[in-house]
């Protein structure tokens, strides 16, 4: 058996992110003792009208998430408890709406730092209404085999070595939380383990008082002892104390203060739990309190370190005296195992998963990008440029100086060819009709192709051939390439021609002329454009072909050529875009006088037949 | 509970109507010298002159002067501001007018689980403590206000004539208002006077500790809260009072010179635990200190770099409970990134470090402790199993 939190509890969180974790955890619970997962909703107005997903063994429940608690009992007549994960400034509120709905009869706060005077106000009301009211600053209630409410307990595995999977005979109430786990794994350790633990708060008034919770396992025959944990302030051990030697009470308290440092300590000092602090006229230090208890008739651990003997040896006593039966425990290894992820069984080498897509280039599960290898910002350091960066993506190899400068060069001279070009003119009217950046330049990229641009992996599949199977025959080229391909890519110009060449092109070829650097494809397409001039002035070798010869000749793979007139234009189109969204242009639409019109004349559309 | 200081205290009377004396808080010496051209009151009659520091015994200190025409107010004033007691520097004074009165009472608003009481005696001063039953006491319930007619009954009781009981009833309500209103846990008024000029009641001197935890409620409380530990903050304190207050979680640390064994567990409750340890092994601590409610990284690394920078100290504990939901792994990066800092600035030479912890992602964090090892630390690391504060015993056992 256990106290407050049991089987029964069907609970409403109230919070956002922090409660949704605390769900979780909750989970992971149900699915040890194989009990249905009991957080039935959330309230949490910003994501009003979704759901979270909560991992339960290798399921995922989905669990509404509401505006109000008003709508969330609606929905869930069954909820009769409450867990608020809210902020301070939003605790009260939350908890009294809780406390004022008719079927919640629990409610446990985890926030911290709530004002004194809210919680003693919550205190009133969960007193009128006969509900238990539990916190501020409560790290929750957990029953062994049974509920567990909120974080307390801490990760799956420490569930099992606390051996919160089934009940023992000690109850737990403490107002530090982290103590609260850690005395759940103390009672597994030094005797048969938890009914229920329940973590009240640090603050100076919790809602529900060590009193609260000693007379409920009094009457839980389950609990044979109940461990106090203690601290200087307030009065609320000397309360347990008062209560304990009333009369003959049938469990046993195991107790213990924290706080006897405290007259070594600058006086006035604040600890980490607001209620910890000395009172007025000396009362509710700790000596006083380990006083009081041990009159009382509570054993009484001198110093925490102690406090694991005395368990042991009350656990000891009720074996003797056959007020409790020795536990059978189940093999911990029969206990369900959280199912692991799929990463974690490849780790172990137990599982092998066929890759999707594998990728050459660039490894991105470190700390930072490598590219082929190189880290990222080690490039950038040693002073490499985006010229390099194309080379390892494109190419997986790091351009020498020379080939870095020229693909600085290509990208320069293509990068803009002013707005009447079909690729600019496209991204132009598409700024224009208000469309964003990336649309528009892409819209501007689509029109790269055959006709505009896109010859550039053409012109160099071709003079590569050329320069390898037709050396010095360039009529026999010519002659293949007319009967097999069609006009040579790479050669000829709509407005160039001989007696206007294209200044970039010369400017290249010469800067490349100028290297030491062997250049067998280009000097093959300068041979056939000599030849094709002399059939027409405007039959030039254009930027595509002069290109294309040139980076075939640095190495770069037929695959990439296209993609250095994209990069290099998508510069221009972007800078077209942005020109035209800052002057603020308006739409623009063809006019008619551009158009010839030849249509059919106007006439009767004939009956639709059917 | 947070304690707010005599000036700020007096206005927040005033404010709730009650009758205070004049006053005007000094910052600077430039500001004392126009002090009576801002406040004429100053030259009317007599004043008294104070530290406005959380400070204990100012008395015997000499920071409290008393009887002074306006002249050797600014004197008194000019001498206490910027002065060293004990290391610390004396920012701001308080000056109040003397009123001349002749009887002296006590009265008293203090928080109690249902609500508050009301204290009332019809002595004051230092007599009170030595009456203490002579105090009457009015309860009332939170969320209620306290009935005319009970307060009259207590003036009664508390002994004031009859001549007096509605002034004390209608200023006892006045003083409760503002505890209820202003969030306060515990405010005194010792001792409250009749103006011997006009009859007024006036209270004299306040100690206000209101429950900081309710400042965002509060926007226009434009006052800090004071140290109540009869010093100021140091500024290693103060600037992690200021991480403390803007993460999740919570980073604290209070510093106690002299000590040699520096603490730096996780948990509002494990940690007192811990400071017991060491007090009861005969160690002295060198700080009080706990970090909980899964804090980032940088800031227990931040908490960390300061407790390894207390003089003095021959061993930190990182103690802690088996954690519910902070991160083992991750709060002890924050930690050991604090270590190596410190360890390269010299701060832990001879400096032993003792570790215990459990919790989620425990292996990982304590694997990576212990891994110090192999950096020169002399790090000892402890897991669940070892029982909590077992590394006190162990470590003060080996010191000594």
């Amino acid at each position: 058996m256990s106290i407050v939190a049991n089987k029964d509890n069907r609970v409403v969180i109230i919070g956002g992110p922090a409660g949704v974790n605390a769900a979780r955890r909750m989970a992971e619970f149900s699915y040890l003792i194989q009990s249905p997962f009991n957080v039935l909703a959330f309230v949490f107005p910003p994501d009003a009208g979704k759901t979270a997903e909560i991992t339960y063994g290798n399921q995922f429940l989905s669990v509404p998430i509401y505006r109000t608690l008003d709508e969330a009992v609606k929905n869930h007549s069954q909820i009769n408890t409450a867990l608020i994960y809210v902020g301070a400034n939003r605790a009260y509120k939350a908890s009294l709406e809780a406390l004022n709905s008719n079927g919640i009869n629990l409610v446990s706060m985890i926030t911290e730092g709530v004002p004194e005077k809210d919680a003693k106000l919550l205190i009133k009301e969960a007193k009128i209404r006969n509900k238990i009211f539990n916190g501020p600053s409560a790290i929750g209630i957990f029953s062994a085999g049974e509920s567990r409410l909120g974080v307390v307990g801490g990760e799956y595995n420490n569930l099992k070595l606390s051996k919160l999977h089934r009940p023992g005979s000690f109850g737990v109430v403490t107002k530090s939380g982290g103590l609260a786990n850690e005395i759940m794994w103390m009672a597994s350790q030094f005797a048969d383990g938890i009914t229920t633990a329940i973590g009240i708060g640090g603050d100076t008034y919790p809602g529900s008082d060590y009193v609260t919770y000693l007379e409920m396992f009094e009457n839980d025959q389950q609990t044979k002892a109940v461990i106090l944990i203690g601290e200087m302030g307030g009065d609320l051990e000397e309360k347990a104390a008062a209560w304990y030697s009333e009369k003959k009470r049938r469990i046993k308290l195991i107790a213990t203060v924290a706080g006897t440092c405290q007259e070594r300590l600058p006086k006035g000092m604040k600890f980490g739990h607001a209620g910890a602090k000395e009172g007025q006229q000396g009362e509710g230090s700790a000596k006083n309190k380990i006083e009081v208890l041990k009159k009382a008739g509570a054993v009484v651990a001198p110093t925490f370190g102690a406090l694991g003997k005395v368990i042991e040896e009350v656990y000891k006593e009720f074996i003797d005296n056959g007020v409790v039966r020795p536990t059978k425990e189940v093999d911990i290894d029969t206990l369900p195992d959280l199912p692991r992820k799929v990463e974690e069984f490849m780790k172990s080498g137990e599982v092998m998963v066929e890759p999707l897509l594998k990728s050459t280039i660039c490894d991105d599960r470190g700390e930072e990008p490598l590219y082929v290898g190189y880290p990222a910002s080690e490039l950038i350091d040693k002073g490499y440029t985006i010229a390099h960066t194309i080379g390892l993506l494109w190419n997986k190899k790091l351009p020498s100086p020379d080939e870095a400068e020229i693909i600085k060069r290509i990208i320069i001279l293509s990068a803009d060819h002013g707005p009447c070009v079909s690729g600019a003119l496209t991204t132009i009217i598409a700024a224009c009709a208000g469309i964003g950046l990336s649309q528009a330049v892409a819209a501007g990229l689509i029109m790269i192709g055959p006709r505009f641009g896109g010859a550039v992996t053409e012109a160099g599949r071709w003079f590569r051939y050329g320069s390898e199977n037709y050396k010095g025959e360039i009529d026999s080229f010519l002659v293949y390439m007319k009967a097999n391909v069609g006009p040579v890519p790479g050669i000829g110009h709509r407005v160039k021609s001989m007696h206007n060449p294209d200044k970039r092109v010369k400017e290249l070829i010469s800067f490349v002329k100028s290297l030491d650097i062997s250049t067998p494809v280009l000097d093959f397409a300068m041979e056939v454009e000599h030849r094709t001039l002399q059939k027409m002035p405007n039959l030039i070798l254009n930027v595509d072909g002069t290109m294309a010869a040139i980076l075939v000749d640095i190495g770069f793979p037929l695959e990439t050529l296209n993609g250095f007139f994209i990069l290099a234009r998508t510069i221009g189109l972007i800078g077209h875009w942005v020109d035209q969204k800052q002057q603020g242009s308006r739409l623009i639409r063809l006019f008619k006088y551009l158009v010839n019109y030849s249509c059919h004349k106007k006439r009767e559309v004939p009956p639709l037949s059917r | 509970m947070a304690k707010v200081l005599e000036g700020p205290g007096m206005d927040l009377l005033n404010k709730w109507g009650m009758t205070v004396p004049r006053h005007a808080v000094v910052t600077s010496v430039d500001q004392a010298e126009h002090l009576a051209d801002a406040n004429p009151w100053l030259c009317e009659g007599k004043t008294v002159v104070k530290a406005h520091e959380a400070l204990g015994s100012r008395f015997k200190l000499g920071l409290v002067k008393i009887d002074l025409n306006c002249k050797e107010a600014e004197k008194a004033v000019k001498e206490m501001i910027g002065k060293n007691v004990n290391g610390l520097i004396i920012s701001q004074v308080i000056i109040a007018e003397m009123i001349p009165h002749e009887k002296e009472y006590y009265m008293a608003v203090k928080s109690t689980r249902e609500g508050a009481d009301i204290l009332i005696a019809g002595l004051g001063g230092v007599e009170v403590e030595a009456n203490w039953d002579r105090v009457k006491k009015l309860s009332v319930e939170v969320g209620e206000n306290p009935e005319k007619s009970d307060l009259e009954k207590l003036a009664k009781d508390a002994g004031f004539s009859d001549e007096l009981v509605p002034g004390i009833a209608d200023f006892a309500f006045k003083l409760y208002q503002c505890h209820d209103q202003e969030d306060g846990t515990y405010i005194e008024i010792n001792p409250l006077i009749v103006r011997s000029s006009d009859k007024e009641l006036v209270a004299l001197d306040v100690v206000t500790l209101l429950d900081g935890d309710a400042r965002f409620r509060h926007p226009e409380w434009n006052f800090n809260f004071a140290a109540e530990f009869r010093r100021p903050y140091t500024e290693d304190e103060k600037a992690i009072m200021e991480i403390d207050s803007r993460v999740k979680g919570s980073v604290k640390l209070i510093e106690i010179p002299g000590g040699d064994t520096a603490l730096l567990p996780a948990g509002g409750g494990a940690s007192v635990f811990y400071s017991d340890a060491v007090v009861e092994m005969g160690g002295t601590l060198a700080n009080y200190s706990e970090y909980s409610g899964d804090p980032p990284e940088w800031a227990v690394e931040a908490l960390t770099d300061k407790v390894c920078s207390l003089p003095g100290i021959k061993r930190i504990l990182v103690g802690g409970a088996v954690a519910n939901f902070t991160d083992v792994k991750v709060t002890f990066k924050g930690i050991i990134n604090g270590f190596r800092k410190a360890k390269e600035e010299g701060k832990l030479d001879g400096v032993e470090i003792w570790i215990r912890r459990g919790g989620p992602n425990e292996k990982e964090g304590l694997a990576a402790m212990r891994a110090l090892k192999d950096e020169g630390f002399n790090i000892h690391v402890f897991d669940r199993y070892t029982p909590m504060t077992d590394i006190v015993d162990l470590s003060l056992k080996g010191g000594k």
